[in-house]
């Protein structure tokens, strides 16, 4: 009988690689003042822009948009986090195990979830009143699950980005900074998706954020949850769908990629 | 298990060059049998393709052509039964997690080979135990030494309980004291009735542990002996080269190099040269003290090849070759 649970096994294992590296990048205190007080600077000067423009709503748009982007960027970090597996010399030893290869990258870098949400959630409820965004605690609890949903799905689309570079070991910067850089203008984080062209708004379709950030807009424009609940229900089972799609293709993606390397060599005993 | 460990036949393996750079054949027709409770050594130089042996049999590489089964299982077409009964070991750093603990690592890896609950935590903490790591179990591994570490690689390919184990220079970078610890180790592994593929490139470690050893040298298998024997054609066979040695005194030297007992072959070599091999142990000192004698001072001496000292071998006693 096929051990079902073995992935999520080895998924929470792998997770404990996740929680090592985590204390590795930050202390308690890098990680508030190095950290936390960056992007919160980085949300600020771009909300700012709609000082410029002299728009009560542009603040309010940019303010938000970039904000629930830190859930986003922190989850597409685990593209570069994905490459310290290879760069421990165990590719070989997880190819040549009787287990696949998916649920141990699912875990490697799960540590960009919690830390995502929970930066996004400082910016969105310490400094949303600053810009005029009062939350009751009902929108703020919607607005955490939204923010979690975000994160996992945009982590799954960061997988399929992890598994291409694992073959391109030099380029995981470049990357994810490119992939950061077009989620963040086109997914409706400086200007609604409607601005792009038609096939970039297709594009955006594919991103998770695209569609968790139009679920928390809904609730931040509302004034109470209820009447929007539809609207909100709609954005997240349209990131989930986004995000599980993701997941699948990098679960494909990192298989190919093991038969490949066994075909052609590149996966070395002592790289 | 099978009869056999495992078994190859006419295996190869080309990787195919980049841009204009040739092909490179690292396999090239092996055939190999490991019956079941061996400790099979694979000695070879570097680049001779023992490594190349070892990831087939893990099925982390397919070969080009040609067939190779572990436990019955083929690499190819049964790589998941393959990989249920094979455990590697290599040497030097890599292929830990050195964030986490002794234990988080063997949890994992058992984790990896379907181990789960109260059997996995009982697995984990045997293999502590055997490995001699249990009051170091919950520190992490950048702090441990290069021994501790080859210790918990072996625990880390056993844990999943192998029949058969690859062990790919597992000795690379440790103390001469560490080394005999770990080897120890792998005595154990005979007495416990697992398979065991030792590739090294030092001939003492094969005959430390090993029952047979194969001789590998650009991808093809030399002969396969006892180890007793290896040690002494190899350690019997070497070559005395002589430089600088003026153009008139060349054919003299060489008609009196080959009255010494023990010399098998002497001939001129650029520049200005003489090269002598000898099969005799004896034989090269006496060769040197000739030619110092003789007023030569630019002489070296030096080991054959594994070929040279196979074709020797084959020469003279015209033996089988591999299995």
């Amino acid at each position: 009988m096929p051990d079902l649970l073995r992935p999520v096994r080895v998924l929470r294992y792998s997770a404990g690689n996740a929680w090592a590296d985590m204390w590795v990048i930050f202390s308690p205190l890098t990680w508030i003042l190095g950290w936390v007080s960056r992007v919160l600077v980085q949300v600020v000067f771009f909300a700012l822009i709609g000082l410029l423009l002299d728009s009560d709503d542009a603040v309010r748009y940019l303010f938000v948009g970039n904000a629930v982007m830190i859930t986003a960027m922190e989850a597409t970090m685990s593209v570069t986090t994905t490459t310290w597996e290879r760069r421990q010399g165990t590719m070989p030893l997880l190819v040549a195990a009787p287990t696949r290869l998916w649920p141990v990258f699912v875990g490697r870098s799960v540590q960009w979830l919690p830390t995502g949400v929970i930066t996004a959630s400082v910016a969105l409820f310490a400094l949303g009143p600053a810009f005029g965004i009062e939350w009751t605690p009902a929108q703020a609890v919607v607005v955490l699950a939204c923010l979690a949903v975000v994160a996992v799905a945009t982590y799954c689309f960061a997988l399929v980005l992890s598994a291409i570079v694992l073959t391109a070991m030099d380029l995981h910067n470049v990357i994810s900074n490119v992939a950061q850089a077009i989620t963040m203008l086109i997914a409706g984080v400086m200007v609604p998706v409607s601005f792009w062209p038609g096939w970039v708004e297709a594009i955006a379709q594919a991103l998770p954020l695209t569609h968790g950030l139009a679920a928390i807009r809904a609730v931040t424009d509302a004034r109470a949850v209820g009447p929007v609940a539809g609207e909100v229900a709609a954005g997240l089972v349209l990131t989930v769908g986004v995000g599980a799609l993701w997941l699948l293709a990098a679960a494909v993606l990192l298989e190919y990629l093991a038969a490949a390397g066994r075909r052609t060599g590149s996966i070395e005993f002592a790289e | 298990m099978a009869e056999d460990a495992v078994e190859v036949r006419r295996l190869r393996r080309v990787f195919k060059g980049r841009r204009k750079s040739p092909d490179v054949t690292a396999l090239d027709g092996v055939d190999l049998v490991i019956p079941a409770g061996e400790v099979h050594g694979l000695l070879g130089p570097n680049g001779a393709g023992k490594t190349t042996l070892c990831k087939i049999l893990s099925t982390v590489l397919l070969p080009t052509s040609g067939h190779a089964s572990v436990g019955g299982h083929d690499v190819v077409r049964e790589t998941a039964a393959v990989r249920g009964i094979i455990g590697i070991v290599f040497g030097g750093e890599r292929g830990l997690y050195t964030r986490l603990t002794a234990r988080q690592n063997l949890e994992f890896w058992a984790a990896m080979y379907g181990l789960r609950g109260r059997t996995l935590r009982q697995r984990v903490d045997a293999m502590l135990g055997q490995i001699g790591l249990t009051e170091r179990a919950d520190d992490r591994v950048e702090g441990f030494s290069r021994g501790m570490k080859q210790r918990l690689h072996l625990a880390r390919g056993l844990i999943g309980d192998p029949q058969v184990v690859l062990l790919d220079e597992p000795t690379t970078g440790m103390d001469p004291v560490a080394a005999r610890e770990f080897r120890t180790l792998v005595g154990e592994l005979r007495d416990d009735g697992r398979t065991v593929l030792l590739t090294t490139h030092d001939m003492a470690e094969a005959e430390a542990v090993c029952d047979r050893v194969t001789l590998i040298d650009n991808g093809r298998l030399l002969a396969t002996e006892r180890p007793a024997a290896l040690s002494s054609w190899i350690s019997t066979y070497s070559r005395v080269d002589a430089r600088d040695v003026p153009a008139e005194r060349v054919p003299q030297l060489i008609g009196e190099l080959r009255d010494i007992p023990g010399v098998t072959a002497v001939r001129a070599i650029q520049p200005s040269g003489i090269r002598v091999e000898t099969d005799a142990v004896d034989a090269a000192p006496q060769v040197i003290r000739h030619l110092l004698d003789s007023g030569i001072n630019s002489v070296a001496t030096s080991t054959p090849d594994l070929e040279e000292v196979y074709l020797h071998i084959i020469g003279e006693r015209g033996l089988r070759v591999s299995r």
